[in-house]
């Protein structure tokens, strides 16, 4: 009798690349920024390998008002579910003439769910804060920052916040996904 | 009313239909009833689709199925009825009605406007209603007496249905027919409820009774009244009750519907009873319905119902039943002949319950008992079972602050002022975000002393009295031993329940039975101690006070205020007595059950045995009989039966003896308890003696009473390592006590690392110093919150005192003739605690996350709850576990709950429900599971290459499916965690040693992820290259350059471009290795030559010095060397397994001049800095003698074949670690090759005809030379050592100075090293001269040559160089060098130069020798540290590593340059103009020569040493010396089998066993040249054998050096055949487990 020996069919985990690079801002009031930035995915991804976060150098463009940082991005995940999926981040911060850092801006964005390269323009707000503190901003900088910053991507009761929005953060992200067909995802 | 007409003529027809059906049968069946209802649908589906245009058909006949069937269950009923009600109809009718309605909604009685649609409709209706009318027109005739009634009931359904829907349009009241499908049906049936209801409604007012009947669907049959007229007049009031009703209906039928089909079936059955009443109803409608048709006729009016209250009462009452406020006796509560059982008073922990009110609990358990099984609510003490209480006394979540009142708190916003962030990655990060600064309140409360060198001997009596009486008291809150044996009288009481419960005989039972009888023992023997303990600590305070009392006396003054008073509590005799016996019987009666219990079980034992061996003997006999009848088995037998005759007769136990056990029990009641009626003794303590006067007191004591006034103490909180603040000054009180009383507050920007308080006692001009470390605070600890601690500190610090006071560390003594001496230390306990601020509204000043590892900090700060929570407790949870299982700790206690819930986690006991889940879907949609997805090996391997992990970290491609990978990778890493701990024995042979490498390996994981680390850290120019641009002198430098005549005869030297070390590859670099020449290879000695024997073991120093050198005979040599064949050395260089050689060159200073190239290959394809620097490959230089043998047998051929064998014969070797080549970049210089002190066949005698101008300066070093030029190409970065500031316990002073001492330096002499400040292996900053300390070599070294100082000198550095050497460079890559203290060196048996030369320099001080540690560099080593000895007006170097001195004068001295010298108290930096050891004078009092780091503008502070005060050297175990011995010849021997594969490999016993014999004599004469005669001796018993071999020599640290020295040697490479070899080892043990290992390795061929 011929007995067919048959390897176990292999469990193929999902996997996501994330491969660009934060281009920069623009549509700021200021230039000289820099940006701080994350990723936030949820429990059921694992960071396999790469920064999740990191922080951009102070571009200082002398012309044209788009602050260049092309900052490279290199995420790798691995999941085992939807949910979550990753987030990304950002803070942009100014830095003035007397080397003191600002924030300028808050914002966040989805990594795209479809494989290929995107585009991304992610928008950014700030907190206004009352006119005693627009009065001192205006004078002597600083301004209100949030007191929690996971509240820029989970948005429980920012509708509250009384905000103004700020300049764009130019995105170029990169995503390669594998085994999501295992699964019955498509894209 | 034309719409009225309509509508009586379709009910008309309707009513025809059913006839029709009826006339079938009268009993019609459920499916008889669908057909007919089918034909009827037929009509009534039209209409519905004009009237309220379902949108969905399928709907639409879903909902007609459900109206059927419903339908079909009411015309079962009026078919009984005899009313022959028409359901279909109602629908539609209803719904015209209610546009009607809408527009006019008070009036039902007016003309209803009917819309287009409408009229349409019922034009149709018409139609339709003509046809039936002309089919059956008799019938409705008939039956026309009840349309009335119809007519009625479906006006009221109007009604109802408008008020239902009043606010509803058209739309509306579609959407929920399309779009819930269960709404129609329950619409229908709410009519139907309407209709019944309404029929009610006629026959009277409804009553709550009803109303509530109503509700729960419990019709009675009632009989109707049937009055016309009241119907007339009620119905507008009954109406809106009707309606109330019905909507109450309605949302109840929403609700449960099914319930209510159910119910339809009852009431089916009920009104199955009253078909009679209703005919006469029927009448009455009928009459109705004939006169008058306007609304009044419709309506009732009705006064609103009322109830009295108390009749209200009297109906409640039966129906409902309210429990009483009244306490139940508890006798209620608890199964019935039960005594209620109170666990608390059993001492088992029963947690506080939460507060209910009494009445409340009154009720419950009223209700409760109420209840069938109501008792099963109640515990055994009779109350309700309940658990704790709940609520936690503290905050577990951290509370949130708002600034803002109004604003959530997770929305806030914080106003920054723009700062500069200047913090670097060591200050708490975040700290500009978030409140700015943080503070630390420290808060010095006071110190009391515990010793103090100023007690007289009556304070430290004093203080035990009161350390004791704080014990008593302790023990007394505590009150273990009465907690034990209320705990062992309930445990009693247990098992007594237990055994008096008869008929719960369960084997739970039992076993509970035995668990309480083992508590109870364990129980016992604790009380026991307990008590005893109690007691002693009694009787000792009873002691010490008398003690007092005895020197007060003696000494007839009192310093101390305190007294004991022992309070007698007079007790009941008797009933003492009697509860003393009764203890003590049932401890016996116990004991006793216990012993029985041993005993029955060891007679059971007995028994089984005895039958076991009664059986032998029986089956003995029946043999022996056997035996008699069958002597051909005799032999058999005589076997079995010597098998079985040791079967001994066993013994029966001995019975216990009760007297004996009583005895005993008597006895250590006695020991450890109050007899009987003896009072019970209570001590107090107070402070109310009186001190006498000091003018009172004799002279010593007045002494230390001003001593004692006059010291003061002050204390200084040091954060970080650096004073903050400190406290004002305060005196001594008499009792030993200061109070400071200070709060400080101390804003912090950097990470608190430690917090010490420093206590200063200043006692005239003397300070001594004492350091008390505090802990740093968990971030919940705030201010105002947290208790004064009391922190125990002392110190060794040595004080004696000519007065009264004991002193410290020093031995007193109480007694008149001095004995029992005491030695006590200065001791006391410093009151103080450290906690966070709390700002003024409310915020704690705490950093953000308090982190250990501030090494990558991530650029966002979010909130984290891992992080915050902080994961700290205790490592081995199981074993915990384990141990809690075994102690028996009750889990209930809340002393305990940390611990159990800690357990529980861990081992999973009650982990399934007991967390909150965030994401409550995740599981479900999940892909796979955890388990498969932490199964990956492909997401393992990503993760830890991404972590870094050595293994792992230059794994360059990783296999792109999980199958591909092996599990080979992990088994290693995997292993290597398992291992961590586990020590290897094989691989080190000694155990001692295998615990030194794994504790050097765990040193080094913690430097090396440290520096990992410190690697992240990048700045300026790490990112960004910049060149500089060329500035206007540059530039016209090279213009001028261009002038410049060229001079192509004299070469520039370039710098070579440094290249980065990650962008390499494997192939890129090569080493570079320039063999130059050879200096004195030793050669070849002719066969059977008598050599001239010069003795050179009898050198002195002073003759080895002197520069008039020995003359030796030039004839001899002469006539010697031209009858010689001299020596064709060769160079090999091996690295990394390739070989490189030169040509081969003739004799004894040859002369190559070759450029070897060898490839690197970095392990793992990493080329990163810290890869490169950890490389630990050598690099060996071997020097060979090419020896070519004439093999030609055959004369006859000589002229026309030249058959030779070449042999190649080790004569020694170089060896340069890589990690020196990579750090220096180059090597250049000559180096001493390593000869084996004897070379067999090989002499080395100089070549006095060659090279005469170097002879003078050569010829007192023996030992050849090689010069050697090494580099790497290309070349390379060394990696700079991680600057990491590390923290330090030297003064602030000394490091500044320090800092500028060296600033000083380097700025003149760039190049040359300044040690002042050296890392020790706690890696903290240690000032270089605290490490010279004298320290005694062991005894037996010194004992060895007595007489004969020199000798004595060069033993103890040989023993030094015979420490294993491990450089720092390979076990700390490029973190730093560490400096160990001699004893931690001796310890780990393992160190570089440094820690040599350090320890060689203390004993040359305790020696009694002058002697400096030397700071240079030598070759190989770069950076090292020799040791200089003055002896006999002569500088002597000393190679401490090798154990080899030098003069100052020394051309080979392989010392280049000196740039520090340290003794024990000062540091001199060369500040000469050449560093070149022969042009050094070494004169350190001339200060323009040597810097004084100690001068006189800042004198020496006298720092104490680092290095103990003896070192404690183990004897060595011979027998473990030869152990090894014979594993190392053992294993050698297999070795170098395995490397000759192809040929056999024979061994010389007798060459080998001599060769044994002669190792110890080497050992002895220090491995100096005893070699000719041990040439002589081997020749004369080998004569017919050519020997070439060597002995080398090693100091022993693990097995695989050994064996690479020994390959390296080349010995089994010869493939002459019947080549023999002979190899012989000695371990010559030293103290402290130092090993000189000699091999002896030689091959001999017999000489033809």
């Amino acid at each position: 009798m011929e007995t067919v020996y048959r390897f176990p069919p292999e469990k193929r985990m999902a996997e996501v690349h994330i491969i660009g690079q934060i281009v920069g801002a623009s549509g700021f009031p200021q230039n000289s920024l820099f940006c701080k930035w994350g990723l936030q995915a949820g429990c059921a991804w694992k960071l396999l390998s790469g920064l999740k976060d990191g922080q951009t150098q102070v571009d200082n463009p002398v012309i044209k008002d788009m602050a260049y940082w092309s900052h490279p991005i290199d995420i790798h995940y691995a999941t085992k579910g939807l949910q979550g999926w990753p987030k990304l981040y950002i803070q942009v911060w100014h830095q003035d003439s007397f080397g003191r850092n600002e924030l300028y801006g808050y914002g966040f964005c989805h990594i795209p769910s479809s494989p290929g390269t995107h585009e991304i323009q992610c928008v950014t707000w700030r907190p206004l804060g009352t006119w005693q503190e627009q009065l001192s901003q205006m004078f002597v900088g600083g301004g209100p920052q949030l007191k929690h910053s996971d509240l820029i991507y989970t948005g429980a009761d920012r509708y509250r916040l009384q905000t103004v929005a700020m300049g764009k953060v130019h995105l170029q992200l990169s995503i390669i996904l594998r085994n999501f067909d295992q699964y019955g995802v498509e894209y | 009313m034309a719409s009225m007409d309509n509508l009586r003529e379709k009910i008309k027809s309707k009513r025809k239909a059913l006839q029709a059906s009826l006339a079938v049968s009268s009993e019609v069946t459920d499916t008889r009833g669908l057909v007919v209802e089918e034909i009827e649908n037929g009509t009534r589906l039209e209409n519905a689709t004009i009237v309220e245009e379902i949108q969905n058909e399928d709907e639409q006949v879903e909902n007609l199925k459900r109206t059927m069937k419903a339908q079909r269950q009411r015309r079962k009923k009026m078919l009984i009825d005899d009313v022959g009600l028409h359901p279909e109809g109602s629908i539609q009718e209803m719904n015209v009605i209610t546009h009607r309605q809408r527009t006019l909604p008070s009036l039902p009685e007016t003309t209803p406007r009917t819309s287009f649609a409408e009229y349409s409709m019922r034009e149709k209706m018409r139609e339709k209603l003509k046809a039936a009318r002309s089919k059956a027109q008799s019938a409705i005739r008939q039956e026309e007496a009840s349309a009335p009634a119809r007519r009625l009931t479906r006006f009221k359904d109007q009604e109802s249905v408008t008020r239902f829907d009043t606010e509803v349009d058209d739309d509306e009241m579609r959407r929920p027919r399309g779009d819930e499908s269960p709404f129609p049906s329950s619409r229908v049936r709410f009519r139907e409820i309407a209709n019944k209801a309404k029929r009610e409604a006629q026959d009277e007012l409804p009553s709550a009774e009803t109303t509530y009947n109503f509700f729960t669907f419990n019709f009675d049959p009632e009989p109707e009244e049937t009055e016309a007229e009241t119907i007339k007049e009620k119905q507008p009031e009954t109406l809106p009750k009707i309606d109330q009703e019905e909507e109450e209906e309605e949302e109840h039928d929403e609700d449960g519907e099914e319930s209510a089909v159910t119910k339809e079936v009852e009431e089916e059955e009920e009104e199955e009873d009253r078909p009679l009443v209703k005919d006469n109803g029927e009448d009455e409608d009928d009459y109705l319905f004939i006169i008058g048709q306007t609304a009044r006729d419709f309506l009732v009016v009705k006064a609103p119902d009322y109830e009295s209250y108390h009749s209200q009462r009297q109906k409640d009452r039966k129906f409902l039943f309210t429990p009483s406020i009244l306490t139940v006796s508890t006798s209620e509560k608890v199964p019935e002949n039960m005594q209620p059982r109170f666990l608390e008073d059993e001492g088992i922990y029963v947690g506080e319950r939460p507060k209910v009110s009494k009445s409340n609990q009154n009720i419950l358990e009223n209700r409760l008992l109420k209840n069938e099984e109501g008792k099963k609510w109640f515990g055994s003490d009779g109350r309700i079972i309940a658990l704790a209480n709940p609520i936690k006394r503290t905050q577990t979540r951290p509370s949130m602050f708002s600034l803002h009142e109004k604003v959530d708190p997770a929305i806030e916003t914080l106003y920054k002022k723009a700062e500069k962030s200047m913090y670097d990655n060591r200050y708490i990060a975040g700290s500009a975000e978030l409140q700015g600064h943080f503070q630390l309140d420290i808060d010095v409360a006071g110190i009391a002393f515990t010793h103090h060198p100023m007690f007289s001997r009556e304070h430290v009596l004093a203080s035990k009295l009161s350390q004791l009486y704080d014990q008593y008291l302790f023990r007394q809150q505590k009150n273990l031993a009465n907690l034990y044996s209320d705990k062992l009288c309930a445990l009693r009481n247990a098992v007594k329940n237990i055994t008096d419960d008869r008929h719960v005989k369960s084997s739970v039972a039992q076993r509970r039975l035995m668990e309480y009888k083992s508590e109870i023992r364990t129980i016992r023997r604790m009380c026991h101690m307990e008590q005893e303990k109690d007691w002693t600590l009694l009787k000792s305070l009873a002691k010490v006070w008398k003690d007092i009392k005895s020197l007060r006396e003696f000494q007839k003054f009192t310093n101390t205020p305190i007294k004991l008073h022992l309070r007698r509590q007079e007790i009941n005799r008797k009933a003492d007595e009697i509860s003393y016996e009764c203890e003590i019987q049932t401890e016996v009666a116990e004991l006793l059950e216990d012993y029985q219990e041993e005993y029955k079980n060891k007679m059971e034992e007995y028994k089984i045995k005895y039958e076991e061996w009664k059986a032998w003997r029986k089956a003995k006999k029946a043999k022996k009989k056997k035996n008699k009848s069958a002597d051909e088995q005799q032999v058999d037998d005589a076997e079995e039966s010597s098998i079985v005759e040791e079967f001994p007769k066993p013994d029966p136990p001995e019975q216990v003896d009760v007297l004996l056990i009583e005895q005993q029990v008597r006895a250590t009641a006695a020991r450890i308890r109050r007899k009987p009626g003896e009072p019970v003794l209570a001590p107090e303590l107070s402070m109310t003696a009186t001190v006498t006067p000091t003018s009172q007191c004799p002279r010593g004591e007045q002494l230390r009473r001003q001593d004692v006034q006059r010291s003061t103490l002050h204390t200084k909180v040091i954060f970080n390592n650096k004073e903050v603040s400190r406290t004002s000054s305060r005196t001594l009180a008499s009792d030993f006590k200061v109070h400071f009383g200070q709060i400080f507050n101390v804003q912090i920007v950097n990470w608190p690392e430690s917090i010490k308080i420093q206590i200063f006692e200043t006692v005239g001009i003397s300070t001594t110093k004492v350091e008390v470390f505090v802990p740093i605070p968990e971030t919940s600890v705030l201010t105002g919150s947290v208790p004064i601690e009391e922190i125990e500190f002392s110190s060794d610090h040595r004080v004696m005192f000519d007065h009264e006071g004991v002193g410290s560390g020093v031995p007193f003594s109480f007694e008149a003739d001095g004995s029992n001496k005491l030695t006590l230390l200065t001791s006391g306990k410093l009151a103080c605690c450290v906690s966070w601020a709390v700002s003024e509204d409310g915020v704690p000043l705490v950093p953000p996350i308090f982190e250990q590892n501030i090494g990558i900090q991530s650029a966002l700060k979010h909130m984290d709850a891992i992080l915050s929570i902080g994961a700290s407790g205790l490592t081995d949870t199981k074993k915990l576990a384990k141990w809690a299982a075994e102690s028996r700790l009750d889990p209930n206690d809340p002393s305990n709950t940390a611990l159990m819930q800690l357990i529980m986690s861990t081992t999973g006991e009650a982990q399934e429900k007991d967390f909150f889940r965030l994401e409550q879907l995740q599981e479900e949609f999940n892909f796979v599971s955890e388990d498969d997805f932490n199964k990956s090996k492909r997401f393992r391997l990503l993760q830890l290459r991404n972590e870094e992990v050595a293994e792992f970290h230059n794994y360059k491609q990783v296999p792109i499916l999980d199958r591909e990978i092996s599990e080979k990778i992990f088994q290693e890493y995997e292993k290597k965690h398992r291992e961590k701990d586990v020590v290897d024995m094989t691989s080190h042979l000694d155990p001692h040693r295998a615990l030194v490498a794994r504790f050097l390996q765990k040193v080094r994981d913690s430097v090396v992820s440290r520096f990992l680390l410190a690697k992240h850290h990048h700045v300026l120019s790490d990112m960004v290259v910049e060149e500089a641009v060329p500035s206007i002198s540059m530039l016209g430098i090279s213009l001028f350059k261009l002038t410049e005549p060229r001079r192509p005869l004299r070469p520039q030297r370039k710098e070579r471009k440094k290249v980065t070390a990650q962008n390499l590859s494997d192939g890129d670099i090569n080493l570079l290795v320039n063999i130059i020449r050879a200096y004195d290879i030793p050669i070849r000695k002719p066969i059977g030559s008598k050599l001239p024997l010069t003795s050179r073991s009898a050198r002195s120093i002073n003759e080895t010095f002197s520069t008039s050198q020995m003359p030796q005979s030039p004839t001899q040599s002469h006539e010697w060397f031209t009858n010689q064949t001299s020596v064709r050395p060769f160079v090999e260089v091996s690295f990394q397994r390739t070989i490189r050689q030169t040509a081969t060159a003739e004799g004894p200073n040859p002369n190559w001049n070759e450029e070897l190239e060898l490839p690197f290959r970095a392990p793992n394809g990493n080329y990163s800095t810290a890869n490169l620097q950890s490389v630990t490959d050598e690099v060996f230089i071997n020097v060979f003698d090419e020896v070519i043998y004439d093999v030609l047998e055959d004369d006859r051929e000589r002229g026309s074949g030249v058959h030779t064998r070449i042999e190649r014969h080790w004569l020694g070797a170089v060896q340069i670690p890589f990690s020196t080549i990579y750090s220096q970049s180059r090597l250049d210089g000559t180096f001493r090759i390593n000869t084996p002190p004897v070379l067999l066949g090989y002499s080395k005698e100089r070549n006095l005809s060659s090279e005469r101008g170097w002879e003078a300066v050569r010829s007192l070093s023996e030992g050849s030379y090689l010069s050697l030029f090494i580099t790497i190409e290309p070349h390379l970065v060394p990696g700079e050592s991680a600057n990491e500031k590390f923290e330090t316990q030297e003064d602030e002073k000394l490091l500044q100075r320090a800092e500028k001492f060296q600033k000083e330096v380097k700025q003149k002499f760039p190049n040359r090293r300044c040690v002042t400040l050296a890392t020790d292996l706690t890696g903290k900053l240690v000032f270089v001269t605290r490490f010279i300390n004298p320290l005694f070599p062991p005894q037996e070294l010194l004992d060895a040559f007595p007489n004969d100082l020199e000798a004595t000198t060069e033993l103890v550095a040989r023993y030094v160089s015979l420490m294993p050497f491990l450089p720092d460079s390979i076990s700390f890559a490029g973190i730093c060098d560490l400096w160990c203290t001699s004893d931690q060196f001796l310890n780990l048996l393992a160190g570089d130069e440094e820690e040599h030369a350090v320890l060689l320099c203390n004993y040359f001080l305790a020696m009694g020798k002058k002697a400096w540690l030397m700071i240079g560099t030598a070759i190989p080593e770069g950076p090292t540290a020799y040791v200089l000895t003055y002896e006999q007006k002569q500088y002597v170097i000393w190679n401490s590593t090798t154990g080899q001195y030098y003069g100052q004068f020394d051309a080979f001295c392989p010392l280049q340059s000196v740039s520090c010298l340290v003794s024990a108290d000062n540091v001199w930096f060369n500040m000469q103009k050449y560093d070149t050891v022969t042009r050094i004078h070494f004169d350190t009092s001339k200060s323009n020569f040597w810097k004084p780091f100690f001068s006189r503008s800042f004198p020496f502070p006298g720092l104490s040493s680092v290095q103990p005060e003896e070192l404690v050297y183990r004897r060595t175990d011979k027998a473990a010396a030869v152990e090894l011995q014979d594993k190392i010849e053992k294993i050698l021997k297999e070795k170098i089998m395995e490397w000759r594969p192809r040929h056999p490999t024979r061994w010389n016993r007798y060459c080998t066993s001599t060769l044994r014999q002669f190792l110890p004599k080497l050992e002895l004469s220090n491995g100096a040249e005893v070699g000719i005669d041990h040439c002589a001796e081997l020749q004369s018993l080998l004569g017919d054998y050519r020997i070439s071999g060597f002995p080398i020599n090693l100091s022993f640290s693990e097995l695989r050096p050994i064996v690479e020295a020994v390959h390296s040697t080349g010995v089994h490479n010869t493939v002459i055949p019947h080549v023999e070899f002979a190899l012989a080892v000695y371990v010559h043990p030293y103290p402290n487990n130092v090993l000189s290992v000699w091999i002896y390795v030689a091959s001999l061929v017999r000489n033809r």
